[in-house]
This record gives C-alpha cells, sequence and structure tokens, in this order.
C-alpha cells in the first residue's frame, strides 16, 4: 500500500469517526480518461473501508450509496487509481490518468503484439500524446530525445529534408545503417516518414535488439521502428482538428561574421594604417553577415481534421493533413498534404476484414546551393546593384564587361575592382582591387536556380482475418505502395558566372511499386499457468522500379524553361527498370509460465533476388529469456520492488541495402553486366561496357546482438526503467573492396569485414507528483555507445578524402570507430607579421598552422599523422518533464549529445576562403618545413558536442463549462517552443553540430558549413467535438 | 451466410499462398531488362564490335570531377606538359602543383586515376581479343589489328610514365594477383607494344582519323623505335611509309586544332560538345571557367620559346594573354568549341565550355616530319641528310619560317618539336627520348625554385597498388 493510500485511510479513520453519523445518499457520476476525456466502462468503484462497490456502465455511469466523509477508490486497469473524498456532492465527475508505467500494456512486435510485461527483448514504445504538437514537417523529426538508443541528428537542415537516424550506432560500411520503417504492418521506404502526418500516428514502436528485430531477418540488422496508425474507436465519432503555426529562425553563427568595420578595427590595431583594399571596402558603404540573407526564416502552419468512430462492428478513422514549412534558408520550402482511411469491420464472430488507404503528395523545393559558398562572400558586397553603389561600378575594365550594368542587376566583386583612391574613380587599370572571386552574386547562385522534388505516395492494404478455431486465426494481408517521385532542377543564366553557356534543365522521374502478401497463422492459449502466443507465415515481395531522366543545356533565357528550348545536341537520357524480389518463411513462439518465466524463439528464412542462384536464402534466427522476479513470492510483497525482470537476448538479423552508386549493379551484383556507352568514332556502333567484377556469392550484411536487460518499477511504479547492455557484431560486411586497377575494375563487392557497436541505455521515468490539479512526471533517458572496426582486410588503414583539392584525410583503421579524422596536430599558430596580406579577403587568419613532428624525426611527413577524432557521439541523452497544473500543462524536454566531432570545413571557407593572399610569407617565416595546411590537422576538428532545450510546450484547455456551449468536447491552446536554448562547446565555430554533409561511410563527419538549427516559436489550438 | 463463408475465405488463402509458392524459382529471378548479362553476350561480330567502339570510350575518359572516375586522356597534360618545362598551374594549389614543382606523392590522385584509366582501356581491348573467334573471317584480322593498336597505345602511355609495369595481355580477374602485383622490365612491355603494333600495321589500312590506322600504328611504331634508340633505320622507313599516305600539313596552323579530321591529323580522340562525349580540359586551361580550371598555364620558359622561335605559331596562335590576370598565360590551342574570343564563361555563346567538344591530337603529321628528322639523326648531334632537311623545312615553311635549311642540330630539333608541338603532351617524352630532359629540366627547376631530380622523369607507381599487393609491387625510387 502506498503512502497516499495510507494518508488517504488514517483520514477517513478520523472523519469516519466524527461524522459516523452522516446520513447516506445516491451519487451519480461519471468516469472518464483523462487522455481523450472518453468514459470509461467497468472502472470498479469501491467505498473504502465498506462493502459497498459499484462499477461503471458503458457510457462511464456509476451511482452508489455514501455519506459524507466517506472515500471513494477507483481503479481501473492501465488507469492511475484515485481516491475522492465524498463531501456532500450529489453528481461526481471523476478523470482517471493512464498509467504510463503500466505494465499490461499491449506492444506491437511485428506481425502480433505482445503484452508489455511479457517482453524479453529491447522494445520502446513512444505513444503520442504530445508529439504531433512539436513544430516539425516531419514525423521522424519529432521522435528526437525521444527512444534511448536512438539518435536522430538534423545533418541537412532544409526544411522537409530527412534525419539521419541510428538506432544503437552505425554497423555497415557499403550498405545502409538506416533502421527499417514499418507502418501498420507495411515495411516501407524511409522515404515515406516525409509523408506522414504526427497527427495520424498512434504510437511507435522500436525495435532495437537484434532479437526483436529478427521477425523482420535480412532488414532487421539497423533496427526496426513500428509505427501504428489511429483507428477509431467505439463510440460517437468524434471529430477533431489540431493546427498551429510557428515563426522559425536559423540559429546563427558569431564567429561566421566578419565585418569590414572590424576588419579594419583589427588590421589598424596591428599595423597603424588601413590599407588600401579596406579603404575601398569601408567607401562601398555595404557591410552585413552573408548569414541575415541566406538564413531568411519562415512560417511552419500544420493543419489537420479527422472524423474516428465506430460501432461494435465497424471502426473507422479518416484524416486530412496539410504542413507548409518555408524552412529558415533561403528558397527552401516542404508542402504535404495527406489522406489516411482505414476501416475495420466484423462481419461475423469468426471473420474481420480491413482496408487502409493513404494518399499523400509532398512538393520540396530545395536550397540548391551550399553555405559554405555563400557565406564566404565580402561582407561589402550588396545582393544587387544600388543607385548608391552604381557609381562604383567599374565600366572601364575587363574590356568592359560591366558597362551596361545597371540599378537591380546582381553585384558580382569583380565589377568593383580597379578602384583609384586618388581620383575616388573607378579606373580601367592599376587601380585597388578589392574581389576575391570572379563568382556571380551568391544570392543570384541560389535564387536564379528552382530545383523541387514532388513526391505522391499511396501506401494501402486489405486484409481479412478468419478466426479458425478458439486461439487459432489466419490473416492475410494485400497491401502495397506506389511512390511516384518527380525531380527538376533549373540553372537559370544569372546563376553562374559562366551565364547561358552554364544553363541546364535536368528532370528525372522515378515509379516504384512495392507489393506485399502476408499470410499469418496465429496461435494464442492460456492453459492454467501456461500462455502461448505463436505465429508462423509466409510472405512475399515486389519492388519494381523505374526511372527516367533527362538533363539538357544551352538555353538562351530565362523564359523558356523547358526541355524543348535546350540545345536538342545537349539533351541526354536515361531510363531503366529495377526489379527486386523478397521470398520469407517466418514463425515465433512466445511462452510464458505463470507470469513468471518468459521465452520467445523466433525464425525467419529470407530469399532475395540481388543474390546468385546459390545464395538466395539467409536464415535469422532468435532467441530471448525473461524472469520475473518481482512476482515470484520473496518479492511479492515488497514494498520497494514493484517489478523486476531479468531478460536477455540474442539474435541474428540481415542488412540487405548496399549503395555502390549504380542503383542497376546493386540490383543484379552477382552478374557480369555490360552497360551502354558511346565514343565518338567513325562507323561506330554502340559500346557496351563492363561495370562490375560479378560475386555470385554475395550474401547479407550480418548482424549478431546479445542484449541482457532489466526492467524494473519501485514504489508501486512511481519510479520505473529499464537499462540495457548490448553488443552487436555487424560481419560479413558488404564492401566494395578495392581491387588492383590492373583488372580493369577499382572495386569489387564482397562479403568481409567487421563492426561492433556496444554500450549501455537507460530508461528512468518517475511520477514525481500525482495529485488531481498537480502531476508532475519526469523522464530520463540515456545511452552510450561505442564503435569500433574489429576487421576490414584489404581496406585496413585505408584513407580517403571527399575533395581532391581539399583533401582532408579520414582513416578506416581496425581498432578505431569506423571513420576516424586523420592528419596531423596543430602545434602553434604562425605569427600574422608572417602573413602576406592577413587581412583580405578577410580578418586575421592564416590557411597554415606549425603542426607536431609526432615522431620527433625532424621532418614533418605522413608518420605524424595521427587519428584526430571521430564523428559518432558517445553519449546520449535527454530529460523530459511533464507537467499539469490545473488546466494547465507544461512540458519541456532537454536534450543532448557528447562525444563526436566534426571536421569543420567551413572554418577554412570562411575565415580565409583557401585563399593564397593569406599564406605565409615564403622568405621570412621560420620553421616552415613545419607549417601544414590547416584542413590536414586538428585545427579543424571541432567538438560537436551539444545540449539543446528541444522542446517546451505550455497549454491550456479551456474548462468544459465554456465550451460545451458552443458544442465543443475539448479545447485547447498551446505555445511550444523549439531549440530555444541551444549549446554547443566553445571551440564549435558553425552554426549547427549536427549538420553533415552527405559523404560515405567510411568518410562520415564533413561539415561543409552546413546548414543551421532551426529554432521555433509555435502557437496551436486542438478542438475535439 | 456464416457457413458459408468460411470454405470461400480458407480456399482464397490457399489459393494465394500456394500461387505465390508455385512460381518460387522464377520469382527470386527476376528478368535482367536494362543492362547485359556478359556472360552470355559476344556471339557475334556485330556484339563483339561494342567491345570495339567501348575501347575508345575509354580512351576518351569520363568528363566529370568526381576522383572516382576514369578521366583518361583528359588528365594527360598533368602527367607530361606540367612535369616539362611548358606549363603549370595557376595558383600553385592542391595536388596537382605537385607535378611542375616535381613533389609528386605516391598517393596524388591523378598520377592513380591516370594507370587505373590506362589499364581499363587494356582490359577494354583484352575483352576484344578475348572474343575475337565470334568475328567473321572476313574482318577477324582488322579487329584483332584494332584492338592490338589500342593495347599498344595504352602500354606505350604507362611504360614512358611508371617504368617496369605488371604485364596483363588477356582478361583478369582480382584472383590474378600474380600478374596485377608483378613489375615486368620495360623491355618486355616493349616487346608486347612492338608485336601488336606490327599486327596492327599489317591488319588495318587508312580509312579512319578518330580510329585506329595503318599510318597510326607507322607513326607509333617509329616512335616507339626512336624511344628504344634501337632501330632508327626501321623508324625511318615507317616514318616515310606514313608520308606516302596522303597525309598532309594544313596551310594554316590554327587550323589544325580547329577543322577536326583536317588533312593533317593522323589519329585523334573524338569528342563532341555537351552531353557524355565532350571533354573538360579545354576549359580546365582557362581562368575560373566551370570547376577545376587555372591548370595546364604556359610557363615564361614556352612563352620566351615560341615568341622567340615559334614564327607565326606563339602569341595568340598556341598562347593568349589571360585577359582576367594579364600577367599570366593560357594554352590557346584548345579554346572550348572554339570560341577563340571567349575568356570567361558568360563569354561562351555556342555551349558550355566545360562540356567542350575538341578533340584531342595523338598523332599529326607534323609529328611524323619532325620524327622523320629524328630518325635520320639517329641518336647523333646533327644532320645534314637532304630527307631530313626537307621534312624540316615542309614543317618551318608553314609557320612562315622560311629561311633555307642547311642543316640541323639535336637542338633545332627539339625546339623546333617544342614550338610545333608546345601544349600536346609531347616536351617531357621529347626530353626523355633525346636524353636532354635531365639538363633542361634541372636548369629549368633551379630557375623557378622547384626540386626536380632524376627520380622524378618516372611517376611513382599508385599508392593505392602497392597497398593492395601487400608489398609484392615495389616503389620507383625517388617516392
Amino acid at each position: 500500500m502506498n503512502l497516499k493510500n495510507k494518508l488517504a485511510i488514517l483520514g477517513i479513520l478520523f472523519l469516519s469517526i466524527s461524522v459516523f453519523a452522516q446520513e447516506s445518499y445516491l451519487l451519480k457520476g461519471t468516469i472518464v480518461s483523462e487522455v481523450d476525456d472518453q468514459p470509461i466502462p467497468g472502472v470498479n468503484v469501491i467505498v473504502l473501508n465498506t462493502t459497498r462497490g459499484a462499477s461503471t456502465d458503458f457510457d462511464g455511469n456509476f451511482e452508489i450509496q455514501v455519506a459524507s466523509g466517506e472515500v471513494l477508490q477507483f481503479s481501473y486497469l492501465g488507469y492511475v487509481t484515485k481516491t475522492v473524498i465524498v463531501d456532500n456532492q450529489k453528481t461526481l465527475q471523476v478523470s482517471l490518468a493512464e498509467d504510463t508505467s503500466q505494465l499490461d500494456e499491449v506492444v506491437v512486435i511485428g506481425y502480433g503484439t505482445q503484452k508489455k510485461s511479457h517482453l524479453t527483448g529491447a522494445i520502446s514504445k513512444v505513444k503520442n500524446e504530445k508529439l504531433d504538437q512539436i513544430s516539425v514537417p516531419r514525423v521522424d523529426e519529432a521522435l528526437v530525445g525521444q527512444v534511448s538508443g536512438v539518435t536522430i541528428a538534423a545533418t541537412e537542415g532544409e526544411a522537409g529534408s530527412a534525419p539521419t537516424i541510428r538506432i544503437r550506432g552505425t554497423g555497415s560500411i557499403t550498405g545502409s545503417s538506416d533502421p527499417a520503417i514499418v507502418v501498420d504492418g507495411l515495411v516501407v521506404d524511409n522515404d515515406f516518414l516525409g509523408n506522414l502526418d504526427m497527427n495520424d500516428v498512434e504510437s511507435f514502436e522500436v525495435l532495437k535488439d537484434a532479437a526483436s528485430a529478427a521477425i523482420y531477418g535480412s532488414r532487421g540488422a539497423n533496427g526496426v521502428i513500428l509505427i501504428t496508425t489511429k483507428q477509431g474507436k467505439e463510440g460517437k465519432t468524434k471529430f477533431s482538428y489540431n493546427t498551429f503555426t510557428g515563426f522559425k529562425q536559423a540559429r546563427q553563427s558569431e564567429d561566421y561574421y566578419f565585418s569590414v568595420a572590424e576588419t579594419a578595427q583589427a588590421e589598424l590595431a596591428a599595423t597603424g594604417t588601413i590599407s588600401d583594399r579596406t579603404r575601398v571596402k569601408q567607401l562601398l558603404g555595404v557591410d552585413r553577415d552573408w548569414q541575415d540573407i541566406i538564413f531568411e526564416g519562415g512560417i511552419i502552419t500544420s493543419h489537420a481534421f479527422s472524423a474516428r468512430g465506430g460501432s461494435e462492428k465497424t471502426k473507422f478513422s479518416t484524416s486530412l493533413n496539410y504542413v507548409h514549412d518555408e524552412g529558415v534558408l533561403l528558397t527552401d520550402d516542404y508542402k504535404k498534404y495527406a489522406i489516411r482511411l482505414k476501416l475495420d469491420s466484423k462481419i461475423n464472430d469468426k471473420f474481420t476484414i480491413g482496408a487502409s488507404l493513404n494518399p499523400s503528395y509532398s512538393n520540396r523545393r530545395r536550397f540548391d546551393g551550399s553555405t559554405h559558398d555563400i557565406l564566404r562572400q565580402a561582407p561589402w558586397l550588396p545582393v544587387y546593384v544600388t543607385e548608391d553603389i552604381l557609381p562604383f561600378v567599374n565600366r572601364l575594365r575587363d574590356g568592359g564587361a560591366y558597362a551596361n550594368v545597371q540599378v537591380g542587376d546582381y553585384a558580382t566583386q569583380r565589377m568593383f575592382d580597379d578602384f583609384d583612391l586618388v581620383t575616388m574613380m573607378p579606373v580601367e587599370s592599376g587601380g585597388t582591387d578589392i574581389s576575391n572571386t570572379s563568382n556571380t552574386n551568391p544570392a543570384a547562385k541560389v535564387l536564379e536556380r528552382d530545383r523541387n522534388d514532388y513526391k505522391f505516395k499511396l501506401a494501402g492494404s486489405f486484409y481479412g482475418k478468419y478466426k479458425i478455431t478458439d486461439g487459432l486465426s489466419i490473416r492475410s494481408t494485400l497491401s502495397g505502395d506506389y511512390q511516384d517521385t518527380r525531380r527538376d532542377r533549373w540553372q537559370g543564366v544569372l546563376a553562374s558566372r559562366n551565364g547561358a553557356s552554364a544553363t541546364q534543365l535536368d528532370i528525372s522521374s522515378e515509379r516504384r511499386v512495392h507489393m506485399v502478401t502476408d499470410n499469418i497463422l496465429s496461435y494464442d492459449k492460456v492453459f492454467g499457468k501456461h500462455e502461448i502466443n505463436a505465429i508462423a507465415g509466409f510472405s512475399a515481395e515486389k519492388w519494381d522500379t523505374t526511372f527516367e531522366s533527362v538533363s539538357g543545356q544551352g538555353f538562351e533565357s530565362d523564359l523558356l524553361q523547358t526541355m524543348t528550348a535546350a540545345d536538342p545536341t545537349t539533351v541526354t537520357s536515361v531510363s531503366y527498370k529495377l526489379p527486386e524480389r523478397l521470398m520469407s518463411y517466418l514463425g515465433r513462439l512466445n511462452y510464458a509460465y505463470d507470469d513468471k518465466y518468459l521465452l520467445s524463439l523466433s525464425f525467419r528464412r529470407d530469399g532475395y533476388s540481388a543474390f546468385g542462384p546459390d545464395s538466395k536464402y539467409g536464415n535469422f534466427p532468435a532467441a530471448s529469456v525473461g524472469w520475473i522476479a518481482s512476482n515470484e513470492d520473496f518479492l511479492n510483497e515488497s514494498e520497494v520492488v514493484t517489478l523486476l525482470k531479468l531478460r536477455m537476448s540474442y539474435g541474428v538479423t540481415g542488412n540487405p541495402f548496399f549503395r555502390t552508386g549504380d542503383p542497376l549493379t546493386d540490383k543484379f551484383p552477382y552478374l557480369s553486366l555490360l552497360s551502354p556507352t558511346t565514343a565518338i568514332i567513325e562507323d561506330g556502333s554502340a559500346g557496351f561496357n563492363p561495370i562490375n567484377l560479378a560475386n555470385p556469392n554475395l550474401q547479407w550484411e550480418r548482424s549478431v546482438e546479445i542484449n541482457p536487460g532489466i526492467d524494473f518499477g519501485l514504489f508501486n511504479n512511481i519510479v520505473t526503467g529499464s537499462v540495457e547492455y548490448y553488443k552487436r557484431t555487424s560481419d560479413e560486411l558488404l564492401i566494395n573492396n578495392p581491387v588492383s586497377s590492373t583488372t580493369g575494375f577499382s572495386n569489387g563487392l564482397v562479403n568481409i569485414g567487421e563492426v561492433e557497436n556496444k554500450g549501455f541505455e537507460v530508461e528512468l521515468r518517475t511520477r514525481n507528483i500525482s495529485k488531481e490539479k498537480f502531476r508532475w512526471s519526469t523522464t530520463i533517458l540515456a545511452s552510450k555507445n561505442k564503435n569500433e572496426l574489429v576487421d576490414f582486410a584489404d581496406s585496413n588503414g585505408q584513407i580517403q578524402n571527399v575533395d581532391s583539392k581539399r583533401a582532408a584525410e579520414w582513416i578506416n583503421q581496425v581498432g578505431n570507430p569506423i571513420s576516424s579524422f586523420y592528419g596531423w596536430v596543430v602545434d602553434r599558430d604562425i605569427p600574422l607579421q608572417y602573413i602576406n596580406d592577413p587581412y583580405h579577403p578577410v580578418g586575421g587568419q592564416s590557411q597554415d598552422v606549425y603542426v607536431k613532428d609526432l615522431n620527433g624525426d625532424g621532418i614533418i611527413d605522413d608518420d605524424d599523422k595521427t587519428i584526430l577524432g571521430d564523428p559518432y557521439p558517445d553519449f546520449v541523452w535527454s530529460i523530459s518533464n511533464d507537467f499539469k497544473i490545473g488546466n494547465f500543462d507544461v512540458s519541456f524536454m532537454f536534450q543532448g549529445s557528447h562525444g563526436a566531432e566534426v571536421r569543420n570545413m567551413g572554418d577554412q571557407y570562411l575565415f580565409n576562403h583557401f585563399n593564397s593572399s593569406q599564406d605565409y610569407n615564403t622568405t621570412t617565416t621560420p620553421n616552415q618545413e613545419f607549417i601544414r595546411e590547416k584542413i590536414f590537422t586538428d585545427d579543424i576538428i571541432q567538438d560537436a558536442s551539444y545540449i539543446a532545450l528541444r522542446n517546451v510546450n505550455i497549454g491550456y484547455t479551456l474548462p468544459e463549462s465554456l465550451i460545451s456551449k458552443i458544442f465543443l468536447t475539448k479545447a485547447r491552446v498551446y505555445a511550444s517552443g523549439t531549440n530555444l536554448l541551444y549549446f554547443t562547446a566553445s571551440d564549435y565555430t558553425g552554426f549547427n553540430p549536427e549538420s553533415i554533409n552527405e559523404t560515405s561511410p567510411t568518410t562520415y563527419g564533413y561539415q561543409r558549413a552546413g546548414s543551421p538549427i532551426n529554432q521555433t516559436i509555435t502557437f496551436g489550438l486542438n478542438l475535439e467535438f | 451466410m456464416k457457413y458459408t463463408m468460411k470454405p470461400i475465405k480458407v480456399i482464397v488463402s490457399l489459393i494465394l499462398v500456394f500461387s505465390v509458392l508455385s512460381c518460387e524459382k522464377d520469382y527470386l529471378s527476376p528478368e535482367l531488362e536494362s543492362l547485359i548479362n556478359a556472360d552470355i553476350y559476344y556471339t557475334t561480330e556485330e556484339q563483339l564490335l561494342t567491345a570495339v567502339t567501348n575501347m575508345y570510350d575509354g580512351i576518351q575518359g569520363v568528363n566529370s570531377t568526381s576522383s572516382n572516375d576514369y578521366h583518361a586522356i583528359q588528365q594527360e597534360f598533368y602527367l607530361t606538359e606540367m612535369r616539362s618545362d611548358n606549363t603549370r598551374t595557376k595558383s600553385s594549389e592542391g595536388e596537382a602543383a605537385q607535378f611542375e614543382n616535381y613533389s609528386v606523392q605516391a598517393t596524388n590522385g591523378i598520377v592513380e586515376d591516370y594507370y587505373r584509366s590506362f589499364y581499363n582501356v587494356i582490359y577494354r581491348a583484352n575483352i576484344v581479343l578475348e572474343n575475337i573467334g565470334v568475328a567473321t573471317d572476313a574482318n577477324r584480322d582488322k579487329i584483332e589489328a584494332e584492338a592490338k593498336f589500342i593495347r599498344a597505345y595504352a602500354y606505350f602511355n604507362l611504360v614512358r610514365l611508371y617504368g617496369d609495369i605488371p604485364l596483363v595481355d588477356r582478361v583478369i580477374n582480382n584472383t590474378d594477383t600474380d600478374i596485377s602485383f608483378t613489375r615486368v622490365d620495360t623491355s618486355i612491355i616493349y616487346d608486347l607494344i612492338i608485336s601488336d603494333l606490327q599486327n596492327a600495321i599489317s591488319g588495318l589500312d587508312n580509312s579512319y582519323k578518330r580510329r585506329a590506322s595503318k599510318a597510326a600504328a607507322q607513326a607509333m611504331l617509329a616512335k616507339v623505335y626512336l624511344t628504344l634508340r634501337t632501330n632508327y633505320v626501321e623508324a625511318q622507313i615507317l616514318c616515310e611509309a606514313v608520308m606516302q599516305s596522303g597525309y598532309s600539313l594544313h596551310p594554316d596552323f590554327e587550323g589544325v586544332f580547329y577543322e577536326e579530321l583536317n588533312s593533317e591529323i593522323i589519329f585523334a580522340i573524338g569528342y563532341e560538345p555537351g552531353g557524355i562525349d565532350s571533354q573538360n580540359f579545354s576549359a580546365e586551361w582557362l581562368n575560373a571557367v566551370g570547376r577545376t580550371s587555372g591548370v595546364n598555364y604556359v610557363t615564361d620558359d614556352a612563352k620566351d620559346a615560341l615568341d622567340a622561335l615559334g614564327g607565326n605559331r606563339g602569341l595568340d596562335v598556341s598562347y593568349r594573354v589571360d585577359i582576367d590576370q594579364p600577367t599570366q598565360h593560357q594554352v590557346r590551342k584548345y579554346i572550348p568549341n572554339g570560341e577563340v574570343d571567349a575568356y570567361n564563361g558568360g563569354d561562351f555563346t555556342i555551349s558550355d565550355p566545360t562540356s567542350a567538344g575538341n578533340d584531342w591530337i595523338v598523332l599529326r603529321y607534323a609529328d611524323v616530319l619532325l620524327m622523320h628528322v629524328e630518325a635520320i639523326m639517329a641518336g647523333g648531334n646533327s644532320t645534314s641528310v637532304q630527307a631530313a632537311l626537307d621534312s624540316f623545312q615542309e614543317v618551318r615553311n608553314r609557320a612562315g619560317l622560311t629561311d633555307t635549311v642547311t642543316s640541323i642540330t639535336k637542338q633545332e630539333l627539339l625546339d623546333e618539336r617544342r614550338v610545333e608541338l608546345a601544349f600536346e603532351n609531347h616536351r617531357l617524352f621529347d626530353l626523355i627520348r633525346l636524353n636532354e630532359a635531365q639538363t633542361v629540366l634541372s636548369n629549368f627547376s633551379a630557375e623557378n625554385g622547384y626540386s626536380f631530380n632524376a627520380s622524378d622523369l618516372l611517376l611513382p607507381i599508385p599508392q593505392r597498388e602497392i597497398n593492395l599487393s601487400n608489398g609484392a609491387l615495389t616503389q620507383n625510387p625517388g617516392y
């Protein structure tokens, strides 16, 4: 018995003594769920210390004889028990809070469900309680910090761009490390997360350990995220309308702002004078931050309308959603429209059918540029030529190239060269040059391009379920999805310094049909203390993709942005078809004895079309056991320990997705393939070129994972939580292994190599205060992961770069994480006195630095390079607090990540533009043999740790008395904020430590300035009627 | 209702399950529609000819900036002109600058790209030779000759740049490491080149300029003999055979480069503007046009030589002033698509300069005439043999240098080759062949503060290959 009950009883004892003579009367009341205000039937109502009791009817109503001063207790499975002191009320409205730590909750586990108390694997469930109020346009973005062991990083930052999701680290090198996504039982492409609306989501279940994910066999290696959408409930049709509007802005970097004024000041302080260049820059009169131009901010709006309900036999759910996110970058914009229908109908006692249909459309305009390229522009350069700046435009130089410049044209740097400070006029030659690039205006590079992704997706399913005998049923599902993706990209005349000659239009179209048939036989039975839950099934899936693209160049103007206006000799096209097939047999047995001893066994056999005739099939077994110690006699009576479960799991999963860069070879890597080529020769026919080293023995990457874990509940589940340890060994990695180029190839796909991820996860939930008018609960999640390359065959020690011109290096070395930054260690800066022109184009940074002679042999060479860090976080955590104070509710989440580094190439682009004028003087500078470019050193390796106030949400639910007059059942207004506080490590200079440019998994962690963190303030409204 | 439903449902389910099960075998082997399965291809001559085309595609290289692509001939200037005294980068930036200042690293991506590209060309030629059996009797010798010409061309480039190299004379795979990682003496490589070229001479005629021809094989074999310095007589005979094959100097020197397939061209790599059969080197040699640019800029040394000795081949013909940076000079022989008045990207009106269509000339008649002189000089320091004087005079006359030549020294021959063939990737090989590389490049290096020494005449074997060989491949000295 908990303290609260004890106090209540004490109170009753006193009261009953004093007011025993009170007369009894009939109290009428209603009990509803606090979550949705729906009546709860079957609630136990008892008057404490008496034999009087009742239970609620179908509409949540009850009647009971009470006397003033008596204590009523309301209890129902899945809800927090509540007591109310009778005080002469004639009617009583009681709302029960859902018990979030309730253990008999049902969890979706893939091809079925299981009682949460019987789970033996590592599965986290996240219910959509307030997730739909986080003002992000994608469902995955809202999951940040919700599940331990899952990291979600906004690596791109454009409106509508997919974040990078990792469950327990990165386990693959050529393959994908993205988790499998399953929506209502259908395995979909990750891209579906961009078309789903959070308002439709009921819950997420994340299968983290291999034993849980093994039921998805060859797709389970990176974990599985199961998404269950909302279904109608029996009763009156409930309409809801949810909307929010958010105001977004980018988190800017102070370090990346270089004003002319600051530079002039620094220059004056250092040299006692202001150089001619700086003087001309000052004269132009423009001085501002390019971050203000490209991080323009925006508004995000969401509207979601739904109607859900049903009868005893038929339940339905319909919804309509719209999101528009303007993004914080120049030009980026994301719109999404979705409709969802879901219907289940009981034909009779034995037979149920159901169907769902979900069309959605999204239109994303891209930010078609790179932030580093734009931000490294001079602060003195205006976007457009103005009246004020026009006299500075040099109409004489470059053969009169700028003679016709007018107000309103894009300004370019070269226009302002050769300014004569004596006559204060531009001159043909011999004046002061201030430009450092011949590029066009950076804003033009973005504004004069138009790049869009249009995605139409349709997911649907139809199922029939037949109860064969008691406990045995068969369910047959035919489901699938259709995706139509069209991309276009226009690069206009003014988008580049090369003018019309660089105009280009690219259009591509991809259609992908995915069909699945699942036939699952289920058996659920309880015999005394034995509880059995088993499935056996067969599944076949196919994907057929067709792709077409066409590109043309040589447009004369921006007037006609169609392929017909291109120079026909430049038009090229590509098309192909990709078939893919998967066939699977699966089975699972869950067994519980006496609610104490738990066992789960599963097996899946997958056959996949991309493998050779003798290697098509793979087996994915799993086993796990659990012991609910708290149900044993010795703990049964414990007042401290409410729940204690020990469990252990082992499973094998696979990862089939590999990306060699050529989608065609990825589907037929077991064959020697020829692709068409052309050559300009006389009498030439078409050519065919071998494109791969065939490997008929290829198989899935394999992950083997063990996962011991503990679930606990203390003090009547006031404190609940779990601790997990896992060790996942991914081997047989699909690697595009380098081969001698004398073979005619550079690489060949093989199964070699091994990566290990191991770590801990802790989840802790506490109900700190549970009063009717004031409730406070806290959730703490923490996870720690260590990634290590265990075997990399011939590629061990491989050193790579992502840009051969600025070839900062990564190493893939056994004993270290998959990708590690590699290079020299900074010793000290070069004093500014040795820099040729330290204040042009920007202030006070050399692109070189003295490095350490690590092995002390007196020279700097490759032997002095070392590992400088890695891009994987070691420790990720979040703390969420939820309060309910009367009609107000408040919640906030802090989230943090520690231990990752990024290679912030932005520094070098922005601090000195890779400009040789900021080189050291080759005659005066001492010890030049110890000088190296900063990009090859740890100078630009920065701590990517952060702590963010991810979400704050303050809501107010309008009193029922008020809203019932306007036929509403619920009305809530709220204000929320995203990333309102965001702290980065002190040595981090950029604007988003999470931002990472897309490179290969072996060169991960490259940040070329990247894209900013979005900070949003949102106002929203929830209505139900 | 209740009872009729049951059997229907069960039957439907069973049909669903079994219909899929029954097609199991084919189900997991969907048809390959968008590519060709090589294992069942090459059964007819028509199919074999697709492999012939593919060889030229290999030499042409990919017009891209991706370091994983095979750029082949499009990057040859880095390894030849930029390692001679003719060209350099504009700003001494990045790995491209390693060539001009003789600090090439074994990890240099361009060194690796070229090695990989030309072994890939060899692989493509070996595919033709491996499947030569499907050719008709009428065409078999011709197709074989064409493949052997291409293979010889690739090996001749590789052996001159890298020295001893692996000998791959058939299709191999990644388990043939004994072949991939064994460096074979240059003399054995040259044996294969000579035998392939002899085979090519007997099997080919002179129908083509963008494909292998008899004259191309003859001229190349002549150059092989000159390089080996062993068989000057045969080299002279081969040059004279080409000289009697109907080729002639283009009357206008500039026209050599801007009229494709003109009478002077013996063998060129074809390109077309726009699209995938275009090239990027023409744009790279300009200032700030497109992607990589500012490479293969003219050295003052080459400019001085052209001014002094070039006749009408100098300013605004072989080179020009960079209008953006007037102290710098650009090659003018391959201005994208012949738009010689265009400087900035925006000036180009015909098409995108980074997708240029200028053919790359491998062998032209003036080269043969000067080889003719070299063959007659036969390793000596001068010649006044009339045949040599005639050939030499012919080249100079076109350049407007009509003074009568009465004798030719080795230095004069070298100078003439330099100004006639400037920026056509001959200079480094000429210096080596005529045994002047050490002296000339040492002086050039000293004047410019570079660090040339004798070992720089060979490129390093790409570090990637050495790493993969687990020590079986040895590195060239000096790396």
